[in-house]
């Protein structure tokens, strides 16, 4: 009996063994390559895809066609972890004065541009000064405002000094745009890239794509892995993961999200940042109906957005209310509850308006007909406003002609997107729909005066965390009352979707491509 | 009258002894009749339902749906309206402008002809999407947009067709006889040469059928057609391909009704083709004089 027992013990252990086997040894396999990642990962070509062309090398550009190219070919003067944590890049150390008023920054001594030049305070200064130029600064400029002026005591070192004392959020965030470039070649960057990036451009053939090799006299030891990337311009997002599945390139980068969640489930590598945009439905409130509050407050119940954001983005995002990311010191998921799609409320503050059903009507969004989320999203809204008794048109546009009438402000209403949403909460207001001076839509006076002071509030409140907190919740409030940008989902730029066999995948807090990371496993 | 009404019977009926054209007609009338009964059926191209979004053919779905969840069948078939209107219209307004040109072109010659024809070749020399797309950047993005454009693209066929046919019929002597019995060139070109070029116009409509709706297919493809949410072929190819890997029927089940459309125009257009011209028209004469053999 007792042997009989013995016996079956024996096989039911031999049974768990043959049963275990495959998990031990598969986790052995799962366990062994992340070691050998961290360890070894191999250089060689890297082919990635792109959607579009590159519009030039100017960092200071900094739009989506030139994400792939800013943090290869040139570096911050400091960078953000995922979570938000400011570290040290081409600036070892920032002191920020104890009034908030200005702050000393250091550059590391061992940095070369791709020319060969020393990195000095006189480029950083150089740098500085285009970016506050109205006409060279492009996106840096809206940042710069809190900037008073600037000194280069020494070659290593430089005070940037404010308007009034700055939120040290706020201070951050300006270093972390400050993309310093050579200045011997600032007059021409546009053309030649004047960085200190761990990448220097090879060669370009516009329109197909482009080629950089790895900087030899990079100063971060052991960077670049991979000794050349080659982007390869496609089309069609389909053709991009046609090549990927066909090894013919191993990342497809800023692709879209459902083509991202079709390759995952795949088994490619999906690398999402820190750094989605928002999705935002911009109104002209200086044109009727819009002038009228409450009729613009309903639209905050007319977001059917989880709809959107699955329909629009194959789930991958945020659905939201306000104009912030989850890691965005403003974030508030309740208002997400509070404003969540409700055909009622929207009808009673519609009635409430005192507009007419022929004045309701009396609009017509227009549409980015080139970018496919938006034409579906602007669909699913035409759609809940018909349930609500508004029947509008949409006017779809292709390419220039819609950039031309939205950059004129000659729309009702429209989808556009807003990034820097996991910053300084007044960062938003560098996007042209929430920009309190020079709105190219909405013009000067702003005609919400509230607004503008939430967001002065914000910029000004530099106390104790509750003062901080107020200012915020104030800002998020105003928002919602004055209606005049309506949020509804983060979504995905520069999504990554890679091949099993890379390794050290990574982007930056603004989702910008970062390869010096990236080898073969 | 009553020839005439015999004979348009006989090539009805020969149309519908070869296979091919009754296949094509049945189809043609079936898809015609769906889109002018429409509004009868128990269908709705834009209402959306996003939790049911690209689901694959079922019973409730023939077709099954689109990304916002809206029957596709539906949308096929209020998208025959779109595009038979817009062909249809624009057919018109080709035959409208073109044959009347070709007429006066053909009748007069000389410099009219030289004049009118090197219009009919500058319009010929612009490719008709690029053409139709320039209109619809003047005129905006609308089904009339699009009718008007596709409708100009068609004009040089009819013209060159009808100047063809009034060269061929301008010295014969039965036109000859009327001037000669002081018929004016208006009535002439009208009431004599025109009655007698109706097979080679009416062939050319039902051959720019196909053109003007692969065209107007094109436009909505290249996103410049009819606006959304309103129903159209080409329309639902461009978005149905970015969901190929999801819901291949999505752009699959529209294209083939588009295909088939276009198809059964053409093969019925080679039959009538074939059909009148193997028996040439009989001299119909002006209205009251009777017909000459």
């Amino acid at each position: 009996m007792k042997t009989q027992f013995l016996r079956t013990l024996r096989r039911l252990g031999f049974l768990f063994l043959a049963a275990t086997a495959p998990v031990v040894v598969g986790s052995a396999g799962w366990i062994a390559p992340l070691h050998a990642e961290e360890q070894a990962l191999k250089g060689g070509t890297l082919r990635v895809a792109l959607l579009g062309d590159m519009t030039n090398f100017d960092p200071q550009q900094f739009s989506t066609v030139n994400f792939h190219l800013i943090k290869n070919l040139y570096d911050s003067l400091i960078e953000y972890t995922d979570e938000g944590e400011a570290v040290p890049s081409l600036a070892t150390a920032w002191a920020i004065a104890p009034d908030n008023q200005s702050v000393t920054v250091t550059l590391r001594d061992d940095v070369t541009f791709h020319s060969g030049a020393k990195l000095t305070s006189a480029d950083v200064a150089a740098t500085l000064a285009k970016a506050a130029d109205p006409e060279r600064g492009k996106n840096v400029y809206a940042t710069m405002s809190i900037v008073k002026d600037w000194t280069t005591p020494d070659e290593k070192t430089v005070t940037i000094n404010f308007k009034s004392p700055a939120p040290q959020r706020q201070i951050t965030d300006l270093l972390q745009f400050l993309i310093p470039i050579e200045a011997a070649g600032i007059a021409t960057v546009e053309t030649v890239p004047a960085g200190t990036g761990a990448y220097l451009l090879d060669s370009r053939a516009v329109g197909q794509g482009l080629t950089l090799k790895a900087n030899p006299n990079y100063w971060r030891k052991g960077q670049p892995i991979a000794e050349k990337i080659e982007f390869t311009i496609f089309s069609e997002d389909a053709s991009a993961s046609a090549a990927l599945e066909s090894d013919a390139v191993d990342i497809v980068y800023g692709g879209t999200s459902r083509s991202a969640v079709r390759l995952q489930d795949a088994g490619y590598q999906v690398l999402r940042g820190p750094g989605p945009l928002v999705q935002i439905f911009r109104i002209n409130s200086t044109r009727p109906p819009f002038t009228n509050a409450k009729f613009r407050q309903a639209f905050n119940y007319l977001m059917d957005r989880e709809g959107m954001l699955r329909v629009g983005y194959a789930g991958l995002g945020e659905v939201v209310a306000l104009p912030w990311a989850p890691a965005s010191p403003a974030f508030d998921a309740a208002y997400t509850d509070e404003f969540a799609y409700n055909l009622d409320k929207a009808k009673k503050l519609l009635a409430e308006s005192g507009l007419t059903p022929a004045e309701q009507s009396n609009w017509k969004m227009l549409v980015w007909g080139s970018d496919e989320p938006t034409v579906v999203i602007s669909q699913i809204l035409q759609s809940a406003l018909a349930e609500a008794g508004i029947n509008i048109e949409l006017d779809v546009r292709q390419g220039a002609e819609y950039t031309e009438a939205l950059l004129a402000g000659n729309f009702d209403a429209t989808f556009g997107a807003v990034g820097n949403v996991q910053k300084f909460p007044s960062r938003v207001a560098t996007n042209s729909i929430y920009r309190v001076v020079k709105n190219p839509v909405l013009k000067d006076p702003h005609p919400h005066p509230d607004y503008v002071a939430a967001i002065e509030r914000v910029n000004t409140t530099s106390g104790s965390d509750a003062d901080v907190k107020a200012a915020y919740d104030n800002l998020n409030r105003v928002l919602v009352t004055d209606a005049f940008a309506i949020p509804t989902n983060s979504y995905d730029t520069g999504l990554i979707v890679a091949s099993p066999k890379l390794g050290g995948l990574a982007l930056d807090i603004d989702n910008l491509f970062v390869a010096r990371t990236v080898g073969f496993q | 009258m009553k020839k005439i009404a015999s004979r348009k019977l006989s090539i009805l009926g020969r149309l519908l002894a070869s296979k091919g054209s009754a296949l094509a007609l049945i189809f043609l009338v079936g898809i015609t009749l769906a889109a002018i009964f429409a509004d009868f059926l128990p269908l709705n191209p834009v209402g959306q339902k996003l939790a049911n979004a690209l689901k694959g053919p079922s019973a409730t779905n023939w077709f099954g749906t689109d990304e916002l969840g809206r029957d596709i069948l539906s949308r096929v078939i209020f998208g025959a309206r779109t595009s038979l209107v817009t062909a249809g219209g624009a057919v018109m307004i080709a035959a409208l402008v073109g044959v009347p040109i070709g007429l006066v072109a053909g009748f007069f010659g000389g410099w009219r002809d030289a004049a009118l024809m090197r219009f009919v070749d500058v319009l010929l020399a612009l490719p008709a999407i690029l053409f139709a797309m320039a209109m619809i950047a003047v005129l905006g993005r609308s089904q009339a947009a699009a009718l008007i454009a596709v409708g100009l693209t068609g004009i040089p066929s009819f013209a060159r067709i009808t100047r063809a046919q009034v060269l061929t019929l301008r010295k014969r002597d039965f036109v000859t006889a009327v001037e000669a019995f002081g018929g004016t060139a208006t009535y002439n070109m009208f009431r004599t040469i025109l009655p007698n070029s109706w097979s080679p116009i009416f062939v050319q409509v039902v051959v720019l059928c196909s053109v003007a709706i692969l065209l107007e297919a094109a436009l909505s493809f290249l996103g410049v057609g009819v606006p959304p949410p309103t129903p159209s072929w080409g329309e639902m190819l461009r978005t149905g391909k970015s969901y190929l890997h999801e819901a291949p029927y999505y752009a699959v089940l529209p294209g083939i009704v588009l295909t088939l459309t276009i198809l059964s125009f053409d093969v019925l257009g080679r039959a009538l083709s074939g059909l009148l011209e193997g028996h040439r028209d009989p001299i119909i004469a002006p209205k009251g004089e009777g017909a000459t053999p």
